[in-house]
C-alpha cells in the first residue's frame, strides 16, 4: 500500500516540489447512485486540483452534483470510479480508521444546516472533535474557548444551539471545523440558511480565516457575494465541471448572475 | 502521513454516553418507560403466576383441613360448646395449621394445646382461646383428642390422658402408633388419607396443564417485552442518525459510536428493568389483593417468596439483555453508515 501511495504521488501535476502545493487532487471522479434502470449519475467525471491556502468556490444549480463532489473530496463517501487524493494520499486506500483520522484532523466541515449537536453547548460542540482526537479535556476546553473567541462567539460559549441565532450557530459550526487545526475547511452552502447580512458576515469570517490561518477553504455556493471573496470559481453542471474562472475575470453585472 | 485514529478509552465513551442520557433526559425517560413497560408486563404475569400457585395451594390446604374436620365430627358429633385437645409432636404442615384454625373457629368452648416438642400454637385470627396445658391435663372433659405435628408418634402413657375424657376419641393426622392407645372403648380415627389412583392421575394431569399454561404465558409476555423494548431502542437510535453522521464527520470511529449506544442501552435497560420489575410485582400484588384480600395474598406471596425472587431476578436480567441485544442491530447499522448518508437521513 505504501508503494502505491508513492506511485500515485509521483503522478501528481502539483507533486511536492511543484509550484504550488496541492491539497486535493481529484481525477475523473464519478459517482453513480442506484443500479440498473434506477441508475443516477451524480458525477460524470470531475477533475480538479485545490491548492494550499486557496479560497475556492464551487457554483452550480441544485442537483448538479455539487454536494456529491463535496462528499467525495471531503472523504465522506467513496467515488464509484476515479481517484481522490487528499494530501497526496488516495482515499480509496484508506481503511475506516485512517478515514476517521483524516476527517478528524485534516478537514473541517461546515454544513448548510449547521449540524451542531443540539444537546451540547457551543463549547462542548467545539470540544467534541478534540476529544475524538484524544486531547485532554482541560487542554481541549482552553483551545475551544480561544477558537470561539476567534469566531466572535466567546460570550455564547455556554449556550446551546437552540438559544442562538442562525448566524451564531454557523459561527459555532465554523469554530468546530477549526477544532483540530485542519488544513482544509469544506463549507457546503454555508450561507444558504442565513439572511443577507449574516451570510456576508460568514463569508468575511471564512475569508479572514483563510488569510490569517492560511487554511484552504472550499465552499459550495449559489451566493454571488461568496464569489467575490474567492480566489477561483468552478462551475459544475450535470455532473461535470464546465468552467473555471477568477473573480476578476467575471462581469457580475452581466445577466448570467441575475 | 495519514495515521490511525486514536481508539478512545472506555471511560470517554462512558462519559459521553452518560452526558447524552443526562442532557436528553426527557427522551431517556421515554425510552426507560418503554423498557419498564415491557418488563412490568412480564413481571406482572410471572408474579401473578406465583401468587396464583400460592392461592391454589392455600385453597387446597383449606379444603383438606375442612375434610379432616368433617371426618373428626362424624366420630365426635358436633363440637359446638365442647372442648377439644391438641397434642402437638412437632412443626405443623399447612393442612394441620388450617385444621387448627378451623377447629378454633368451630364454636368450641375451649381448645387445649399440649406441645410435646415445644411448638407454639399457630396464630389464628378468631375463635376459641388456646389454653396451653401439660399432658396430665390434656384429656380432662375433652370430647376429642387430636394428635398432629411432624414429630415421631408420641410415646406416652395414654391411659390417664384418655381416662378423663367425656368420650374416648383419639384422632391422628399422621401415622397411628404401632400399639394404638386405649382399649375397646377408645375410638381411633386416622384423619390422613392417601389419595386414590384416580385422584393422583387427575392431579398430575392438572399439573401438566398448569405447566403448559405457564409456558404459554411466559412466551407471550416475553414476545410483548421483546417487541416493546426493541421498538424503544430502535427509535432512540434511528432518531439520532443525523447526529451520528455529524460525529463521524468530526472523526468518531464506528466502534466508538457502537460503544456509545451499547453503554446507553445497558444503562437504560438496567434502570427500566428494575423499575418495571417493581411496578409489575406491585400491580400483580394489588390485583390479587383486590380479588382474594390482603391476608390471603400476603400469605401466598410469603409462601412463594423464593420463586418470586427468582422471577424478579429473571425479569431484570431479561430486560437488561434484551435492551442491549435490541440496540446492537440499530447501533451497528448506524455506526457503519457512510457519513454522507447519515447526514442526508431525515429520520
Amino acid at each position: 500500500m505504501a508503494l502505491s501511495r508513492e506511485h500515485h504521488a509521483a503522478l501528481f501535476e502539483c507533486a511536492p516540489g511543484g509550484e504550488r502545493p496541492c491539497v486535493i487532487h481529484a481525477v475523473d471522479v464519478k459517482k453513480i447512485y442506484g443500479a440498473g434502470e434506477n441508475q443516477t449519475f451524480a458525477l460524470r467525471g470531475a477533475t480538479l486540483d485545490v491548492y494550499k491556502g486557496e479560497y475556492l468556490s464551487i457554483m452550480g444549480p441544485s442537483g448538479s452534483g455539487k454536494s456529491t463532489l463535496f462528499n467525495m473530496i471531503g472523504a465522506l463517501q467513496k467515488p464509484t470510479d476515479g481517484r481522490v487524493y487528499i494530501d497526496q494520499v488516495d482515499i480509496a486506500h484508506l481503511d475506516h480508521n485512517e478515514l476517521a483520522w483524516l476527517r478528524c484532523r485534516k478537514i473541517g466541515y461546515v454544513f448548510q444546516t449547521f449540524n451542531l449537536i443540539q444537546v451540547m453547548t457551543c463549547l462542548e460542540n467545539v470540544m467534541l472533535p478534540m476529544s475524538f482526537a484524544g486531547m485532554e479535556t482541560d487542554a481541549a476546553r482552553e483551545k475551544a474557548v480561544t477558537i470561539l473567541k476567534l469566531v466572535g462567539l466567546g460570550h455564547r460559549a455556554l449556550h446551546k444551539p437552540a438559544e442562538l441565532s442562525g448566524g451564531q450557530q454557523q459561527r459555532c459550526a465554523i469554530a468546530r471545523a477549526l477544532a483540530n487545526s485542519p488544513e482544509i475547511i469544506l463549507a457546503d452552502e454555508p450561507t444558504a440558511n442565513l439572511d443577507q447580512r449574516t451570510g456576508q458576515e460568514m463569508i468575511d469570517l471564512l475569508s479572514h480565516l483563510n488569510k490569517t490561518l492560511n487554511v484552504t477553504v472550499i465552499s459550495a455556493t449559489h451566493d454571488l457575494k461568496m464569489l467575490q471573496s474567492s480566489h477561483r470559481i468552478l462551475w459544475i453542471e450535470d455532473g461535470r465541471i464546465v468552467k473555471s474562472a477568477k473573480p476578476e475575470e467575471l462581469d457580475f453585472s452581466s445577466s448570467e448572475f441575475h | 502521513m495519514i495515521k490511525e485514529q486514536v481508539q478512545l478509552p472506555l471511560h470517554v465513551a462512558l462519559t459521553v454516553a452518560m452526558q447524552g442520557i443526562r442532557i436528553r433526559f426527557g427522551r431517556s425517560v421515554v425510552t426507560i418507560l418503554g423498557v419498564a413497560l415491557g418488563i412490568a408486563f412480564l413481571m406482572a404475569m410471572l408474579a401473578g403466576m406465583a401468587l396464583n400457585r400460592g392461592v391454589a395451594g392455600e385453597d387446597r390446604a383449606r379444603a383438606e383441613a375442612r375434610r379432616m374436620l368433617n371426618f373428626l365430627t362424624v366420630e365426635s358429633g358436633s363440637l359446638d360448646g365442647k372442648t377439644a385437645s391438641i397434642i402437638c409432636t412437632g412443626p405443623l404442615d399447612p393442612f394441620e395449621e388450617r385444621l387448627v384454625g378451623q377447629l378454633s373457629a368451630a364454636g368450641l368452648e375451649e381448645l387445649r394445646w399440649t406441645a410435646l416438642a415445644g411448638t407454639p400454637p399457630p396464630a389464628v385470627s378468631s375463635g376459641a382461646p388456646f389454653r396451653q396445658t401439660y399432658l396430665s391435663g390434656a384429656g380432662d372433659g375433652a370430647s376429642a383428642l387430636i394428635v398432629m405435628g411432624a414429630g415421631p408418634p408420641p410415646d406416652i402413657v395414654w391411659e390417664p390422658v384418655l381416662a378423663g375424657m367425656r368420650k374416648q376419641l383419639a384422632a391422628f393426622t399422621r401415622a397411628i402408633p404401632a400399639s394404638p392407645p386405649g382399649d375397646a372403648h377408645t375410638t381411633i380415627v386416622s384423619l390422613s388419607r392417601e389419595p386414590s389412583a384416580d385422584e393422583r392421575e387427575r392431579a398430575a394431569a392438572e399439573k401438566r396443564r398448569a405447566a403448559a399454561r405457564q409456558l404459554w404465558v411466559i412466551v407471550i409476555s416475553l414476545a410483548v417485552t421483546v417487541i416493546g423494548i426493541s421498538n424503544a431502542m430502535l427509535m432512540s437510535v434511528t432518531e439520532r442518525f443525523r447526529e451520528i453522521g455529524t460525529m463521524k464527520c468530526l472523526g468518531a470511529l464506528s466502534s466508538f459510536i457502537r460503544m456509545l449506544f451499547l453503554i446507553e442501552s445497558a444503562f437504560v435497560g438496567a434502570v427500566g428493568s428494575v423499575a418495571g420489575c417493581a411496578a409489575g410485582a406491585l400491580f400483580a400484588a394489588l390485583a390479587y389483593t383486590g380479588i382474594y384480600g390482603l391476608a390471603l395474598t400476603t400469605r401466598s406471596a410469603y409462601g412463594q417468596l423464593s420463586s418470586l425472587a427468582l422471577y424478579a431476578a429473571a425479569a431484570v436480567a431479561a430486560g437488561m439483555v434484551l435492551s442491549v441485544v435490541a440496540a446492537i442491530y440499530p447501533a451497528s447499522v448506524a455506526s457503519r453508515m457512510v457519513p454522507a448518508n447519515a447526514l442526508r437521513s431525515n429520520v
